[in-house]
């Protein structure tokens, strides 16, 4: 169901604000969504004042100053830094992304952060992408093969190799799926970008044998045609695929009953 | 168990673009299309019980509210027009590159103002 307002747990109320100690003159005002679950309070918006001249150029790298530098309560997930391990996906100046890619110089005015939209939150940044992994593995992301007794290699030529550019690469941060409006209020029925991007890569590879089961399962209503092109998913992908093309190919294979 | 934890904003916080108004202002559109076609119905088919109804919705709509109403159902009717040939082209698989979306996008949006005053003058031509 279209809900457009937030529960009433969910509202969010005003927050503490830090104010700049260093004495910095290039400062920025960051407000960052916050939550704790030890509390029975609603989320809140904490603003603090960052010191621009001794921060490198990401975002996550404002969240680790203020981490060590201002207030160590501050949870997030990140990992890598190299925009690999998906973790550090957040909504930054209403965009989803990586905050270990995303240049703050690119965020004009305050720098807002939230968790990844219409998620329950476990705490401040962190949301609740169990659903989704779900999802994933109900599409059976792995190969099937009944030949795969035989002992010789599956033969794959280089063209159908390149099939699987743009679908192969995704690292499962769920930026898509949670900037994509038909997910938030569809979300327990639509699998959503990310997991039918997946689908979709499992579909065209040429040494899966199980590719018409695989499209009569994405075929049912809601699990791919909840897909209105609003394109949030390709505006957000932070690897620079294109799931909602993904997606529409899915949809033509089902039309054209090339299964 | 229910799960009691707070949900994260969605609407209120992200980012519109171009894709994204473009497809909700096609669904509003297509909304305002259904209801303007059965009120085309319902006028036409009041003109059986005579002229006085015909009169009495000619004056309205020759009202400048009447007006303004008809050039916004013009630009209605334009704007899902458009649209919908944006949303065949992409069925059949093109335009999702980042940058062919927004110049489409762009082109539905001042298309339909443009095909709104097309029309219009072509009506004032024809009085």
């Amino acid at each position: 169901m279209v809900q457009i307002n937030l529960p009433k747990n969910s509202e969010v109320t005003k927050g503490k604000y830090y104010q700049d100690k260093t004495g910095s003159k290039n400062l920025r005002k960051v407000n960052v969504y916050r939550w704790d679950p030890s509390t029975e309070e609603n989320p809140r918006l904490d603003s603090y004042e960052v010191d621009m001249d001794n921060c490198p150029s990401k975002v996550l790298d404002i969240l680790n100053k203020i981490k060590n530098e201002i207030d160590p309560t501050l949870a997030y997930r990140r990992s890598c830094a190299h925009g690999v391990c998906g973790s550090c996906a957040m909504n930054m100046g209403g965009k989803n992304g990586l905050a270990c890619t995303t240049p703050h110089a690119e965020i004009d005015g305050d720098i807002d952060i939230y968790p990844l939209p219409h998620l329950k939150v476990k705490r401040d940044l962190i949301g609740d992408l169990d659903g989704l992994y779900k999802q994933y593995q109900s599409i059976e992301p792995w190969l099937k093969n009944n030949s795969t007794k035989e002992k010789t290699e599956i033969v794959q030529s280089k063209e159908e190799r390149s099939k699987l550019d743009g679908a192969y690469e995704c690292i499962m941060c769920a930026c898509c799926s949670t900037s994509c409006p038909s997910y938030w209020w569809n979300g327990d029925k639509y699998l959503g970008p990310a997991v039918l991007l997946q689908a979709y890569r499992w579909i065209i590879d040429s040494r899966d044998e199980e590719r018409e089961e695989r499209l009569k399962k994405v075929a049912d209503e809601l699990k791919l045609y909840r897909c209105h092109t609003i394109l949030n998913c390709t505006n957000a992908c932070p690897k620079g695929l294109n799931p909602a093309k993904a997606i529409a190919e899915l949809k033509k294979m089902i039309a054209t009953a090339n299964v | 168990m229910e799960n009691k934890n707070p949900l994260s904003p969605h609407i209120q916080i992200y980012r519109w673009h171009i894709s994204s108004l473009v497809s909700i202002s096609h669904r509003i559109t297509g909304i305002i299309n259904i209801v303007a076609i059965t009120l085309i119905c319902i006028w036409v088919s009041l003109l059986t019980l005579g002229d006085a109804n015909y009169n009495f919705i000619n004056q309205f709509l020759n009202s400048i509210f009447g007006k303004f109403i008809v050039l916004g159902l013009v630009w209605s009717f334009s704007f899902q027009m458009l649209s919908e040939v944006r949303h065949l082209i992409m069925d059949m698989g093109y335009g999702f590159e980042l940058q062919t979306t927004r110049i489409s996008g762009l082109m539905v949006i001042f298309g339909s103002f443009l095909l709104t005053i097309l029309i219009y003058l072509m009506g004032k031509n024809f009085i």
